[in-house]
């Protein structure tokens, strides 16, 4: 089934700024889709129109079947929800916030207080949860938020770059808290990072976005064989021939651009032929990060 | 009404006790008002008697009850029943601008509205519950007034005149029509205002242009030109509760997701 749909989407912003233009995509359930683009490519304003905060000049899009321009309310009692400009009362406890949003949410006062408690030991919060969130630091009130994201166990999870302000310990927590989410209760994530390291490790799928456009969208092995196909070859030598040295590395490791396995025995080969050791070979295939960059800058040098 | 909603509403009254410039504005102006007015205002009579001959020329003007009583009795009948009740009308209107203020704008200002919009009530649930909770602590407010007021003139009017002053039918329409409709339209002004207004200040400075009216009223009454009788104030009330319908509406028509994040 289908959980979050998004079918010729557009915004408009009443200034005349294309944010979102014709953009497709289906999630189903469980699915940790990473929603990747430059700073102003459209990220947080399709997470607007999905939540209902913003209805599409064009197109629709739909969470569960439901349309979150008609029906926000339904849509909100179904999702988690953590934007950079999302804040808590800074004058309650990390606790009483929480008891807060899980009762607005329909929890009673102890579920919430429970389920609260719960988030906060998951999160590192634990100790400052007597705390008013005014002595809170900026990665505590980020994990925080996540933690009211999740206090009434939404099916799905919204997240813009719910991760911008963590220190890494925090943020590999959040991130396996994110994996272990999706797998083990089926909750389907949508979330906006520029971390893209961080975003290969628990997505599974990937919608790459700028201004307004979806450049590409699929698994990282799709998007490697229709964005940058091939692999690049590692090779620790010495006595490096001629035609192979434009390859070399300040470090003189060679990085050589292969598009099928058959290169490596053949440059080895050349290596040992002109007298050269070889102490290490690997290949290394496009990460995000390189598929991020080949995107962008393919469209760069067309125009 | 459910429990999602009385839970806003339950964290929009306690967030008064934690904001303390809008503690002692809702408390000093009542304090003010009901109890230091009165009581400056009796004494001041009754230690300097010559100042009270001018205003027994004024009450000449008033149908003051026939009274066996002393020209000081028919002062703080004059205080209770034709001064306080347009002054007691600063409180609600006080008291619902400074709490609606802080329950919309104040949100907006510190970007906690976003996070309450994403909760599973509808617009409209929200926006009741806001204007539910300003209206009832503009309420909480009006009735610890007036029985503190109430207090203080007993205790002096016994004090001084050996009997008690009684508050007359002009109470009963300020208490449960004026100030109830009042508080609403400081409320849905405020409303709009928040969908221009970047700070709480800002929203505040429109709710002033609610005292005109009353301040015209006391000008009114202290020239002579305007006698407030109890049908005056029906008629006030009346026209109050039309105007609070027919803005409230129209708020609830301003409190829209696209212009309330907007910034
Ligand atoms: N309220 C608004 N009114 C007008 N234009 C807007 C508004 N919000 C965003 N935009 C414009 O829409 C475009 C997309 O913005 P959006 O916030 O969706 O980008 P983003 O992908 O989230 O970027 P970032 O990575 O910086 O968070 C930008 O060009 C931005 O200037
Ligand atoms: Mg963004």
């Amino acid at each position: 089934m289908n959980v979050i749909t998004l079918t010729e989407l557009s915004k408009i912003y009443p200034g005349g700024k294309k944010a979102v233009d014709s953009v497709n995509i289906t999630l189903s359930s469980g699915e940790v889709f990473g929603f990747l683009g430059p700073n102003g490519a459209g990220k947080t304003t399709t997470i607007k129109l999905l939540g209902g905060m913003l209805t599409p000049t064009q197109g629709s899009c739909t969470v569960f079947s439901l349309d979150p321009a008609k029906n926000p309310e339904k849509v909100h009692a179904l999702c988690g929800v953590v934007t950079e400009h999302a804040q808590m009362y800074d004058a309650l406890t990390g606790i009483q916030n929480l008891i807060f949003y899980g009762s607005i949410y329909g929890l009673t006062p102890s579920e919430s207080k429970k389920r609260g408690l719960e988030l906060l030991k998951q999160l590192e919060l634990y100790d400052a949860k007597d705390q008013k969130l005014s002595a809170y630091s900026t990665g505590m009130r980020q994990r925080l938020s996540f933690a009211r994201a999740l206090i009434h166990q939404p099916k799905i999870l919204f997240l813009d770059e719910p991760t911008s302000g963590l220190d890494p310990e925090s943020a590999q927590n959040v991130h396996d808290m994110i994996r272990l989410l999706s797998k083990e209760n089926g909750i389907t994530v949508f979330l906006c990072t520029h971390q893209l390291r961080y975003a290969q490790e628990i997505c599974t799928r990937y919608g790459l976005m700028e201004k307004g456009n979806l450049l590409a969208e699929g698994t990282l092995t799709q998007l490697r064989s229709k964005v940058c196909s091939g692999a690049t070859m590692k090779i620790k030598a010495t006595e490096i021939p001629h035609e192979l040295s434009c390859y070399q590395t300040p470090e003189g490791i060679l990085e050589i651009p292969i598009q099928s396995e058959e290169e490596i025995p053949k440059t080895a080969r050349r290596i040992i032929e002109s007298g050269g050791n070889i102490y290490h070979i690997s290949t290394v295939l496009p990460s995000l990060e390189d598929i991020y960059f080949h995107l962008t800058t393919r469209k760069e040098s067309l125009k | 009404m459910n429990t999602q909603m009385a839970a806003i509403i339950k964290k929009d009254m306690q967030s008064i006790t934690c904001n303390k410039r809008m503690f002692t504005t809702l408390l000093v102006v009542p304090i003010v008002l009901t109890i230091f007015l009165p009581f400056v205002f009796i004494l001041s009579i009754y230690f300097v008697p010559e100042e009270g001959k001018e205003l027994l020329a004024l009450l000449e003007m008033f149908p003051i009850p026939v009274q066996s009583g002393s020209s000081l009795k028919s002062i703080i009948w004059f205080m209770l029943n034709i001064l306080l009740p347009v002054f007691f009308l600063i409180i609600p209107i006080m008291a619902s601008s400074v709490m609606s203020a802080a329950s919309f704008v104040g949100e907006k200002e510190k970007r906690t509205l976003e996070t309450l919009l994403y909760c599973p009530l509808s617009l409209k649930q929200i926006f009741r519950a806001k204007v539910i909770a300003s209206f009832l602590i503009s309420m909480l407010v009006s009735a610890i007034s007036f029985t503190s007021m109430l207090i203080v003139i007993e205790t002096l009017s016994y004090a001084i005149t050996g009997s008690f002053t009684f508050p007359d039918a002009k109470w009963f329409f300020i208490l449960f029509l004026i100030a109830p409709t009042i508080s609403l339209i400081a409320i849905t002004l405020i409303v709009q205002m928040s969908a221009r207004a970047q700070s709480i200040e800002d929203a505040q400075q429109g709710a002033v242009f609610l005292l005109i009216p009353v301040l015209l009223l006391l000008i009114g009454q202290f020239t002579g030109i305007l006698f407030i009788s109890t049908w005056l104030l029906l008629v006030i009330g009346i026209l109050c509760a039309l105007a609070a319908g027919l803005l409230l509406k129209k708020s609830m028509n301003h409190f829209q997701y696209e212009t309330l994040l907007k910034n």
